[in-house]
C-alpha cells in the first residue's frame, strides 16, 4: 500500500509498541499506581518499596511534600499538611462550612466559587492539591515503566457528581496526564475480581456481582451484570460523605466525651484525638478489647462498644445497598457475588453487617486497597491499545440524575440515575418575550424535586436567538454525557438552524484559563518551561493524531478513499509532520484540525464499515485481524 | 446539526428496533434485546475508540448513545409503546390524560388505597396486594395495547398507552413506599 511508505521511522512511534499505561486510585486516604506487565496488573512501589501513597501534601516555605512525610505532619502542622483533600474537589465554598469542624484549614476564596486553602506557600486549591498527588504517582509510573505516559485511567467514585468528576479531571490536566478515561471505582474493583474469577473457571453465565466500597471518605454500592466479558453497570449508589474517617470521628468524639474534653478542640488536637481513634480502631480488628489513652486518661474500648459507636454509620450504607438494589429490580439473594473494596472494610463490623445484608460471605482475597488501582491498570491497557479486541467492555452509568430549573424553582429531570452512559437527551425550550434573543438555563444534578435541594452544576445562557414572537422559536438543547460521565450541552434553533452560542459556566470549578493560569503558577518556580511544556503537549498530540491516522488507513485507507482524498490526507499528514518538528504549538495545533477536518469523511465511511459487520453479525475480530 | 452526521451512516436513521434486528411489534424478545444490545456496544463503545481519531471517537460516543437510548426504549413498556405508537405517526402530548371516566374512577379508589396503608393493620399485607392488583391491571392494559396495535386500531392503542402511563406511576408509589416503610 502506497500509504506505508509515507511513515518516517523515528518521527512517530511503531503502531504496534507497546504503550505505557496505568491505572490511579486517586482516594481520599490513600492513592496508588499501578500497571499491567506481562499479563498481570501489579501496583508499582515507591523507592523504598511502599506502594501505597498516602494523600496527604504539605506545603513549606522550601517546597511541596507528598505522601507519608506529609500525612505525619499533620499532627503537628496541621494547617499547611492538607489531608482527605478528596472530599473537597468539586465543591463549592459554601459546601466546606457544613464540614468546616472536620477540617482545620484556613478557606478562602478562590476562581469560580472554588475554596482555596491558605498556606505558607500561598493559597491552594483542591484541584491543585490533587495534582501534586497525581504528579508524584504518574512520574512513578514514567519511571517504573521506563518513559513518559502515554495514558492513564484515574478512578472516581461511582457516586462522583459531574463537578467532582470535572475537577479530578482538571487535576490530571494539571499533573500533564493524557486520561484515558475516568473509572468508577467499584466498577474496576468489579474488573479486578471479574477478569480474575472469569480466567479461573472459564465460565460464561451471566452473574450479578454486588462491589461494597467503603474508602476514606466516600461510600459507592454498584450492582453489576457480567456477561461474557461485558460489565454492566445495573445501578449505583452512596454517599459521598461517608466513610472511615467518619468511623474515626465517631470514636473521637467518644474518647473526648469520656476524658471529659468538650466538644471544642483545635486543630492539633483534633487530629491527635482522630488518630487515636484510628489506631484504637484498627486494632480491635485482631483484639477483642483495646485500651485506649488520651493525654492522662485511658480507658478500654471493647468490640460491642465499637459496633455501638459505628452501627448508626453502617446502617446508611446498607440503605443506599437497599436502594441500589431495588433501581436494579433485583433481591439481596439474587447477588451470587459480594466484593469488599476500600481500607475501611476492613473493619470486622463492617463485614459482618455486610455478610448478614446479603447472606453470603463477601469477598476481600484482592488487598482491598489496592483492587481499584489494579481494575484501572487493567482497563487503561485495553484503552490504550495494547490489547486490541480483549472482550472486556465497561457499561458504566450515571449515577445521580440531570435536570434543569423550571418555573418556581422546580427540577425537570432529563437524564434519570443509573442511565447508562454515553447518552444524549434533546429538549424544546422556547421563548416567553416577543423579540427574546437570549435565555438562561441552569442545569442541575440530585434525585430532589427543588432545585434549592439538587447540586447546582453550571448556569449557561443561550445567545443569538433570532427576534421572533413569543413562543416562535423553538431552541432544541440537547445535553451529552460522555463515557466520563462529563457533560456538554448544545442547542440550535431549529426554524432557522441558528446553531446558539453557549457558555457553560461550572458553578464550582476552572475555566480553561483557569487552568493556563494553575499551569503557570505551577511553573513559576521550577526549572521547566512554560513554552516547553505547551510545545511538548502539542508534539504529543500530533504523533498521537498522526498514528491513529496511520493505522486507519493501513487498516483499510485503500478500500475507503480514492487516490484524490489519499493524496489529500498525506499532503495533511505531512504538513503536520513538519509542524511538528519545527513548528510552534499554535501551528501544530492548526494542523491537527485541519488533518481532523480532512480526515472527516474518512472517520464517518470506517464507522459505516464497522456497522455494516455489525449488522451482518460478523465480529470484527475476522477483519481486525492481519 | 454538526457537520459529522452528515456522512452519517444509515445507522442513525434506523429505528430503534432495527438497530437490534428486531421485529417491529410490542412483544420484544428480552434475551435477544440484551444478546444484540452488548455485541453492538462490544463495536461502538468509545472504549473501543480510545486510542482512534477524534472523529471516531466523537462518532462512537453518538453511536453508542443511540444504542442506550433504543434499548432504553425497548426495555421498557410503557417507552416502547409510546415508541411505537410515534412510528405509527400518534402524536402524544405529555399532558394528555385518558378520558374513560371508569379507569379515571378505578384509578382514584387505588390510590386512596394507597394512602390508607401507612396507617393500616398490617401495611406491609396491604401494600403486596396493591402491588399486585396494579400488576395485572398493568398487564391487561399491555395487552389491550398489543392487541389494538397489531389490528392497527391507533385510538385504541393510544387510550391503552395513557393508560398504562397512570398504572406505572402507581407502581412507582407502590415501590416508594415500600422504601419507605423498609426504613
Amino acid at each position: 500500500m502506497a500509504l506505508l511508505q509515507i511513515s518516517e521511522p523515528g518521527q512517530t512511534p511503531e503502531p504496534h509498541q507497546r504503550k505505557r499505561a496505568v491505572g490511579i486510585d486517586l482516594g481520599t486516604t490513600n492513592s496508588l499506581v499501578a500497571t499491567v506487565r506481562s499479563g498481570s496488573a501489579v501496583p508499582l512501589p515507591a523507592d523504598d518499596g511502599r506502594v501505597i501513597l498516602p494523600s496527604a501534601v504539605r506545603y513549606t516555605e522550601a517546597g511541596v511534600e507528598v505522601g507519608y512525610g506529609a500525612r505525619a505532619a499533620a499532627g503537628e502542622d496541621p494547617y499547611n499538611s492538607l489531608i482527605s483533600i478528596k472530599r473537597l474537589m468539586g465543591r463549592g465554598l459554601a459546601d466546606i462550612k457544613n464540614f468546616g469542624d472536620q477540617l482545620p484549614y484556613h478557606f478562602a476564596e478562590d476562581t469560580g466559587g472554588m475554596p482555596a486553602i491558605e498556606t505558607v506557600a500561598g493559597k491552594v486549591n483542591p484541584v491543585q492539591v490533587s495534582a501534586e498527588i497525581l504528579k508524584v504517582l504518574a512520574a512513578r509510573g514514567a519511571e517504573s515503566l521506563g518513559g513518559p505516559l502515554d495514558g492513564a485511567v484515574i478512578t472516581v467514585p461511582a457516586y462522583f457528581d459531574e463537578a467532582q468528576r470535572q475537577a479530578t479531571k482538571d487535576a490530571a490536566k494539571l499533573a500533564g496526564l493524557n486520561v484515558l478515561r475516568l473509572l468508577n471505582e467499584p466498577t474496576a474493583a468489579a474488573v479486578a475480581y471479574g477478569l480474575d474469577k472469569q480466567e479461573e473457571r472459564g465460565d460464561a453465565a451471566d452473574k450479578t456481582i454486588a462491589v461494597y466500597d467503603l474508602g476514606g471518605g466516600t461510600f459507592d454500592i454498584s450492582i453489576l451484570r457480567l456477561s461474557k466479558g461485558v460489565f454492566e453497570v445495573l445501578s449505583t449508589g452512596g454517599d459521598s460523605a461517608l466513610g472511615g474517617d467518619d468511623f474515626d470521628r465517631a470514636v473521637a468524639e467518644w474518647i473526648a466525651e469520656e476524658a471529659g474534653l468538650g466538644t471544642d478542640h483545635d486543630a492539633g488536637e483534633q487530629r491527635k484525638l482522630l488518630n487515636t481513634a484510628c489506631a484504637a480502631k484498627e486494632a480491635l480488628a485482631s483484639e477483642v478489647s483495646v485500651s485506649v489513652s488520651y493525654g492522662g486518661w485511658s480507658a478500654e474500648l471493647s468490640r460491642e462498644k465499637l459496633a455501638e459507636l459505628l452501627d448508626p454509620l453502617i446502617a446508611k450504607t446498607l440503605r443506599a445497598c437497599k436502594r441500589a438494589l431495588r433501581d436494579a429490580d433485583l433481591s439481596a439473594e439474587e447477588v451470587a457475588e459480594v466484593v469488599l473494596v476500600g481500607g475501611s472494610t476492613r473493619t470486622l463490623r463492617v463485614r459482618d453487617k455486610v455478610r448478614d445484608f446479603f447472606g453470603r460471605e463477601p469477598h476481600a482475597d484482592i488487598d482491598p486497597d489496592q483492587v481499584v488501582a489494579i481494575g484501572a491498570a487493567l482497563q487503561a491497557d485495553v484503552l490504550v491499545g495494547n490489547k486490541s479486541r480483549e472482550d472486556l467492555l465497561l457499561l458504566d452509568v450515571i449515577p445521580l440524575s440531570l435536570g434543569i430549573e423550571t418555573m418556581g424553582g422546580l427540577t425537570e429531570k432529563l437524564i434519570h440515575r443509573n442511565t447508562t452512559i454515553p447518552v444524549a437527551k434533546a429538549q424544546e425550550f422556547t421563548t416567553f418575550k416577543d423579540g427574546q434573543t437570549a435565555m438562561a438555563i441552569h442545569v442541575v444534578q440530585g434525585e430532589r424535586e427543588l432545585v434549592q435541594d439538587c447540586r447546582s452544576l453550571a448556569r449557561f445562557e443561550l445567545r443569538g436567538i433570532p427576534p421572533m414572537v413569543a413562543g416562535a422559536a423553538h431552541i432544541r438543547v440537547t445535553f451529552q454525557v460522555d463515557a466520563d460521565g462529563l457533560l456538554s450541552v448544545t442547542a440550535m434553533e431549529k426554524s432557522s438552524g441558528v446553531q446558539a452560542e453557549i457558555t457553560v459556566k461550572p458553578s464550582y470549578g476552572l475555566g480553561d484559563s483557569d487552568i493556563t493560569r494553575m499551569l503557570q503558577d505551577s511553573y513559576a518556580n521550577a526549572e521547566e518551561d512554560i513554552a516547553a511544556r505547551a510545545l511538548r503537549e502539542a508534539q504529543v498530540e500530533a504523533e498521537r493524531t498522526l498514528e491513529a491516522m496511520l493505522v486507519a488507513l493501513q487498516e483499510n485507507g485503500a478500500e475507503l478513499l480514492d487516490e484524490k482524498e489519499l493524496e489529500a490526507l498525506e499532503r495533511g499528514m505531512q504538513a503536520l509532520r513538519l509542524a511538528h518538528n519545527g513548528g510552534t504549538p499554535e501551528e501544530i495545533r492548526s494542523r491537527i484540525d485541519e488533518l481532523n477536518a480532512l480526515s472527516e469523511p474518512f472517520a464517518a465511511r470506517r464507522m459505516d464499515e464497522s456497522i455494516k459487520r455489525a449488522m451482518q453479525g460478523h465480529s470484527l475480530d475476522e477483519f481486525d485481524k492481519p | 446539526m454538526p457537520a459529522f452526521l452528515l456522512f452519517g451512516s444509515t445507522f442513525m436513521q434506523q429505528n430503534h428496533f432495527e438497530i437490534f434486528g428486531l421485529p417491529v411489534s410490542y412483544a420484544v424478545d428480552r434475551q435477544a434485546l440484551a444478546k444484540r444490545y452488548r455485541e453492538l456496544q462490544q463495536e461502538f463503545h468509545p472504549d473501543r475508540f480510545a486510542a482512534k481519531s477524534e472523529r471516531e471517537q466523537m462518532l462512537s460516543m453518538q453511536y453508542a448513545a443511540q444504542i442506550n437510548e433504543a434499548n432504553n426504549t425497548l426495555k421498557d413498556p410503557v417507552a416502547r409503546a409510546a415508541y411505537l405508537l410515534q412510528l405509527a405517526g400518534v402524536e402524544i402530548n405529555p399532558e394528555q390524560t385518558t378520558a374513560d371516566g371508569e379507569f379515571l374512577m378505578q384509578q382514584m379508589m387505588l390510590r386512596e388505597q394507597l394512602e390508607d396503608v401507612r396507617t393500616a393493620a398490617d401495611p406491609e399485607a396491604e401494600l403486596d396486594n396493591l402491588g399486585s392488583e396494579a400488576g395485572q391491571l398493568f398487564k391487561a392494559q399491555e395487552a389491550a395495547f398489543a392487541s389494538a396495535l397489531s389490528a392497527n386500531a391507533l385510538e385504541e392503542a393510544k387510550s391503552a398507552l395513557l393508560k398504562l402511563q397512570f398504572l406505572a406511576k402507581l407502581q412507582r408509589q407502590v415501590e416508594e413506599l415500600e422504601e419507605d416503610l423498609l426504613d
